[in-house]
């Protein structure tokens, strides 16, 4: 009886001290910062600036210093990269790049293209979005204008490629094909 | 017909159709439903007897209680939909013959009581008046009736409480 | 920095910050206030009489011998009525957004911040979205009941408006029953939840209506008898008359007059939360087990009018509370005789009034809010109840309880004498403010506990 009584005032003196414990913490709670980072639009900085160097974003190529050995699209499992490879018209003995297209759609950032690169010139970037009207415009033709194709690059020995910083020109690409200003009416856009 | 009547023909035929309704409907939660109307309408008719105290209570008690505990039940309750609900043990017979006694009963006492007709009078404050007959002039019956209603109580506990094994 | 990335929905006010302020500010304050000023502008003049005199006086036209006395005066009932309901609705919208604020901040997130200043306007944007949806009713429901459900629940939030009081003047009507009659009215908000969950033809909604009418119908016992403390201690049932006997000061409010009472103050309002189905009892529509119970077969606008039935029941219960124990409208400083002075004999009186009677809205409006934001606080706070659970802690700890505050108020009535109340006023006053005190210490200690973290309100 004396022990029934002891638990039930007990139960009673549990609610209280328990009450006071959570009610303290989910308050303390309350007066903090909230960690959430109110993306896209009220950030101190752009996100994909505060990811980790190694981030494994959109892939940019800088054909200035491709070599065009394809080792990339045999790389690639699920074949995103599509290269073709000319004579330039002008000098039979230089090579040219016509087509370095990457559908950023399909690819799933995995990184084997990276990897067996001898230049550097494909690389990931911490770029994330890319948001378009058409899954066809995902195809980034980093080889603009077949037309204009872009030469191979010949390594020079004892000396690294001179590849621009990563992220620049993918930065560069996606300002200039922002869709939002972009009326519909407008023909697709072809750069990347 | 000035408003007072109109809103008295309201609330009767509220509470006969709800009464009606009780007893004639198919469906059980239908019959609760009519109950709470009939419920609400007697409690209007309280209202209109400047019986305050009395119309709250009916409200509280009948609606907040008895209505719900009878909802409740009915859930608890399988095929409550298009059954006969009637008493067959008696038989129609047994059935008209309870109803013109009864009937004529209630009919001789609304016709031929003396009612005692008050003049209209607004709402007054009747809950001193009852707790002062309640633990005045009848405390007796009222305390009765409390230790009749422990009695209940204590009963339905005894009742519904599981054994306690002795032997442990 | 701006980027630019797709069509947001707050496009319109970052372009006009200043209109998105504004636009906040009108349904922040601008509403409610605009209520308060009409309820106090038509709650007073309720009476037949007073419409016969305004008749009189300003028209020239004899009111009461008229046959459209009784036109004139329903349409004034409408009124009210129109004002109460849309205070329910803006009072509804409004907690759920500061509900969902506190939730995200205790919680670490930031909650809904885009529609308005602040997010303010996402409770209107909620209530446009739950209109525009499709209002569906399953095949197999009671049709008729399906759709008489939501209308139960909503009778039942809105009759206790008509004793509610806002401030010295700003009350419906001050039946002598007042209390009785608050806890009669609550029994057709169960109705409704009975009703859907029949109606729905649903298991989910059967259970959820089922559970609620096992809570509703145990905790209106302890809720009831704590609500007769007060009821002791003024004398009477109404509830201007409860406010009435109590004083602007915290030490003169019932919950601080008398042990029995602080005690009765907290079953109370534990059993009222009980009543109106929040978190930790909301074991009707336990999102969990019951799916959404009761209202699981609902959408649209009669879900809209669930929740918003649900919300508003806060205002209720914590007004019920602040007008029991906590002093309702009192100002401090000023008594009865104040609002006799300032009234006059006249048919109108004098703008002071007026300011004094807005003064003591706003002083029940504040306690109510604060006692709002403290069941916020704990349905973020606690886990909800088992049933069983919720059973035990009604029958075997709240009414007992109720039932021994109740005897000892009685005691305590007949014994003790004018000052001893008025010392245990100042003494559980203080032990109240010391009790805060030590509670403000502990949580600011909780956020020291961990490295680097501090007292910081922004990210907003």
């Amino acid at each position: 009886m004396a022990q029934g009584i002891r638990a039930y005032f007990g139960h009673i003196t549990d609610v209280v001290t328990t009450f006071w414990e959570g009610l303290s913490v989910t308050l303390s709670y309350m007066l903090r910062r909230p960690i959430t980072v109110q993306y896209p639009d009220r950030v101190e900085k752009r996100v994909a600036d505060t990811l980790p160097p190694r981030y494994r974003g959109i892939l940019e190529v800088d054909t200035a210093v491709c070599t065009g050995c394809m080792a990339c699209e045999r790389a690639c499992p699920i074949g995103v990269i599509k290269i073709s490879t000319d004579k330039d018209p002008g000098n039979p003995k230089q090579r040219v790049i016509t087509q370095f297209d990457i559908d950023v759609g399909k690819c799933m950032f995995c990184g084997l293209c990276v990897e067996p690169c001898p230049t550097g010139a494909i690389a990931h970037t911490r770029e994330f979005e890319a948001t378009r009207k058409h899954v066809d415009s995902l195809v980034f033709r980093w080889v603009p204008d077949p037309a204009k194709p872009v030469p191979f690059y010949r390594p020079v020995k004892g000396q690294d490629a001179p590849r621009a910083p990563v992220g620049e020109i993918l930065r560069r690409c996606l300002a200039a094909a922002s869709w939002i200003e972009r009326p519909s009416f407008l023909p697709e856009e072809r750069k990347p | 017909m000035n408003t007072q009547f109109a809103i008295f023909v309201f609330l009767a035929l509220a509470t006969l159709i709800g009464a009606a309704s009780v007893a004639l409907s198919r469906n059980i939660f239908w019959s609760a439903m009519g109950l709470l109307s009939c419920l609400v309408g007697v409690g209007g008719l309280y209202v209109m007897l400047s019986a305050d105290f009395v119309a709250i209570t009916q409200l509280l008690v009948y609606i907040g209680g008895v209505l719900v505990l009878i909802l409740f039940a009915i859930m608890l309750t399988s095929q409550i939909q298009e059954i006969s609900v009637s008493n067959r043990s008696v038989g129609l017979v047994g059935g008209y013959l309870i109803f013109f006694v009864v009937s004529t009963l209630l009919s001789f006492v609304a016709l031929w009581a003396p009612w005692r007709l008050t003049s209209k009078e607004p709402v007054a404050n009747t809950t001193v008046a009852l707790g002062d007959g309640l633990l005045g002039t009848w405390l007796l019956p009222f305390e009765i009736a409390s230790v009749l209603l422990v009695a209940t109580l204590v009963g339905a506990i005894v009742i519904a409480r599981k054994e306690v094994k002795s032997d442990s | 920095m701006r980027i630019t990335l797709g069509l947001d929905s707050t496009s319109l006010s970052r372009r006009y910050p200043r209109l998105a302020i504004l636009a906040t500010l009108f349904m922040a304050f601008g509403l409610p206030l605009g209520l308060y000023v009409a309820a106090l502008a038509v709650f007073p003049l309720n009476t037949p009489e007073r419409l016969d005199a305004m008749a009189e006086q300003w028209l020239g036209y004899d009111l009461a011998g008229s046959p459209y006395r009784y036109i004139v005066y329903t349409a004034f009932l409408l009124l009210v009525a129109f004002i109460a309901v849309n205070y329910t609705a803006v009072f509804g919208g409004v907690s759920t957004w500061v509900e969902r604020r506190v939730a995200g901040r205790m919680q670490s997130r930031i909650g809904p911040n885009r529609p308005g200043a602040a997010g303010f306007l996402s409770w209107v944007a909620d209530a446009v979205k739950m209109i525009l949806k499709e209002d569906t009713i399953p095949a197999e429901a009671d049709h008729l009941l399906f759709r008489a459900a939501p209308y139960f629940s909503m009778v039942g939030l809105l009759l206790p408006f008509v004793v509610l009081p806002f401030g010295e003047a700003t009350v419906v009507t001050d039946m002598n029953v007042g209390v009785f009659y608050v806890a009669a009215a609550s029994a057709f908000v169960v109705v409704g939840i009975l009703v859907s969950g029949w109606a729905s033809n649903s298991k989910w909604a059967l259970f959820g209506g089922i559970r609620g009418a096992a809570q509703v119908m145990s905790y209106e016992i302890p809720a009831g008898i704590a609500m007769m403390v007060p009821v002791l201690m003024a004398g009477t049932l109404s509830m201007q008359g409860i406010v009435r006997a109590q004083g602007g000061w915290p030490w003169q409010w019932f919950v601080f007059q008398n042990p029995a009472a602080f005690v009765a103050f907290f079953i109370a309002v534990t059993a009222s939360l009980a009543e109106g189905n929040r978190t930790p009892f909301d074991l009707p529509e336990a999102e969990s087990e019951l799916v959404a119970g009761y209202h699981a077969e609902y959408s649209g606008f009669r879900l809209a009018i669930f929740l918003m039935v649900e919300w508003a029941n806060m205002w209720i219960m914590a007004g019920l509370a602040v007008t029991l124990f906590l002093g309702g409208w009192q100002v401090p400083g000023y008594g009865a005789e104040d609002y006799a002075r300032l009234l006059g004999t006249g048919l109108l009186p004098a703008p002071g009034w007026f300011g004094l009677q807005l003064l003591s809205m706003l002083m029940f409006v504040v306690k109510t809010w604060a006692l709002v934001f403290v069941f916020i606080w704990l349905r973020w706070t606690l886990p909800r109840v088992r049933v069983d659970q919720m059973m035990s802690l009604c029958w075997k700890y709240l009414v007992p309880g109720a039932f021994l505050c109740f005897v000892v108020t009685l005691v305590w009535q007949l014994l003790v004498p004018p000052a001893g109340v008025a010392f245990t006023g100042y003494a559980l006053t203080a032990l109240a403010l010391f009790v805060l005190a030590k509670f403000a210490v502990a949580t600011r200690r909780n956020i020291s506990k961990v490295a680097g973290h501090r007292v910081d309100l922004g990210n907003w």
